[in-house]
C-alpha cells in the first residue's frame, strides 16, 4: 500500500520523506546516504524506508470491492 | 534537582537530569507520552470516495498526520469533554477543527493528495508536514470529506501522544583499580568498548569522564578483563531523559505540559483525601 505515515515501531512521523527518498534512491544514490541526509537515524524506521513495496501503485488499477 | 541540557534542536530534547529519583523521572515519561494533550483527526465524513482506498485505510492515514496543537492547547476544551461531545454528535467549533479534503484525478496518470492540500479552518491547527501521501487517485476518481480533529491524550489512541520516543538511562561509572590491572601488557578493556569510554591518556589507563554518558552499560570490559579490574556500575540518582517530539508541540513545551499534568494528579489527590478521608488538619 501507500508509505506508511509513521514508523510501525516507534512513532515517528516519517511520510513526508518518501517522496525525497525515493526520488534520490532512483537517481543512483546510496540509500542508508539519503537516510542520513533526511535524518532517519534509528534503524525500525530505516527499515521501513529500505523494505517498502509500493504495491498501491499496482492496487490502483484494480476494482474496489465493496 | 539538577538538570543539564546536553542535546536540543526543534524535534528532541536531551537532559541530564541529577537528585531525582527514578520512580519519579519515570513518572514524568510516561505523562510525556500518554497525558500531554495534541489534536488529530477523530472522526472523518466522506462526502464521496471513489478511489480504491477504503474510507477505513484513509482515515487511519488521516489520523496519523502530526497537527500544530501549540496555540490549541488554550483555545480548545479538555480532551475529556471533547470526547464525550464527539460522541454525542456534537461537532462544535470549541472542540473540534474541520480540515477539507478534496481532489480529482487526473487523465493519464497518478494524481497524489498530500497532508499539504489540507485546508484548515482554523490556521493555528495544520499539518506540520506538507509532503506526507494520504491517496492516490486516477482519472475519474474522485474524494470529498470532511476531518474532524480533537485535543486527546495519549493513553486514548497514540495518534495523540505528542512524542514519539521517550526513554531514561542510567549513567554509568566505571572503575578501573590500577592495583589489578596490568595495562601495557593488556589492553582488551580499550578494544572492545564499543563507545571508546576507556582510553590510553598518556601512558596510562583512563575512563573518558565525557564519554561516559554515552556508555550503554553493556559490560564488555568488564567481562574481556582477566583480572578483574574493570567495574561497571551506574551512579546513583542520575539519569538522562531522551524524548522526541512529533512535531506538534515543541519538546520544552511537552515536558513543561506533562509536569502541569502531574501536579494536577496530585492536587486532585491531595484535595479527595483532604475532604473524603478527613486528615486534614491532622
Amino acid at each position: 500500500m501507500l508509505f506508511p505515515v509513521r514508523c510501525f515501531t516507534c512513532g515517528a512521523p516519517i511520510g513526508h520523506l518518501w517522496d525525497e527518498y525515493i526520488k534520490r534512491v532512483q537517481a543512483g544514490e546510496d540509500p542508508a546516504k539519503v537516510l542520513d541526509d533526511l535524518g532517519v537515524k534509528r534503524y525500525c524506521c530505516r527499515r521501513m524506508f529500505l523494505s517498502h513495496v509500493d504495491i498501491a501503485r499496482e492496487v490502483l488499477y484494480f476494482p474496489k470491492i465493496s | 534537582m539538577d538538570v543539564e541540557v546536553l542535546k536540543r534542536d526543534d524535534v528532541s530534547l536531551k537532559l541530564l537530569v541529577k537528585g531525582v529519583k527514578l520512580h519519579l523521572l519515570n513518572s514524568i515519561r510516561r505523562a510525556l507520552i500518554a497525558e500531554v494533550p495534541v489534536m488529530a483527526v477523530d472522526y472523518v465524513v466522506f462526502m464521496e470516495n471513489s478511489s480504491v482506498f477504503y474510507d477505513e485505510y484513509i482515515a487511519h492515514r488521516l489520523a496519523l498526520i502530526p497537527l500544530s496543537s501549540e496555540k490549541a492547547l488554550e483555545k480548545y476544551k479538555s480532551p475529556e469533554e471533547c470526547r464525550e461531545a464527539g460522541e454525542r454528535g456534537i461537532f462544535s467549533e470549541d472542540c473540534f477543527v474541520k480540515l477539507e479534503l478534496s481532489g480529482e484525478g487526473v487523465k493519464g496518470g497518478v494524481k497524489t493528495l498530500y497532508s499539504g492540500d489540507l485546508v484548515s479552518g482554523d490556521p493555528d491547527v495544520k499539518p506540520v508536514y506538507d509532503k506526507i501521501p494520504i491517496i492516490q487517485l486516477l482519472e475519474n476518481q474522485r474524494v470529498k470529506l470532511e476531518a474532524y480533529a480533537r485535543l486527546g491524550r495519549g493513553r486514548e489512541h497514540i495518534k495523540w501522544s505528542p512524542v514519539s520516543v521517550a526513554a531514561h538511562k542510567y549513567v554509568a561509572s566505571v572503575k578501573i583499580d590500577e592495583g589489578k590491572c596490568s595495562y601495557p601488557q593488556c589492553r582488551r578493556c580499550i578494544e572492545v568498548c564499543p563507545r571508546q569510554v576507556i582510553v590510553e591518556k598518556e601512558g596510562s589507563i583512563k575512563v573518558d569522564e565525557g564519554k561516559l554518558l554515552e556508555c550503554s552499560l553493556c559490560r564488555l570490559c568488564e567481562t574481556v578483563c582477566p583480572s578483574e579490574a574493570v567495574k561497571v556500575s551506574w551512579k546513583e540518582d542520575e539519569y538522562i531523559l531522551y524524548f522526541e517530539s512529533t512535531g506538534s508541540l515543541t519538546p520544552k513545551r511537552i515536558l513543561i505540559e506533562a509536569t502541569k499534568v502531574l501536579e494536577d494528579k496530585l492536587n486532585t489527590l491531595k484535595k479527595a483525601l483532604l475532604e473524603g478521608v478527613g486528615y486534614g488538619g491532622g
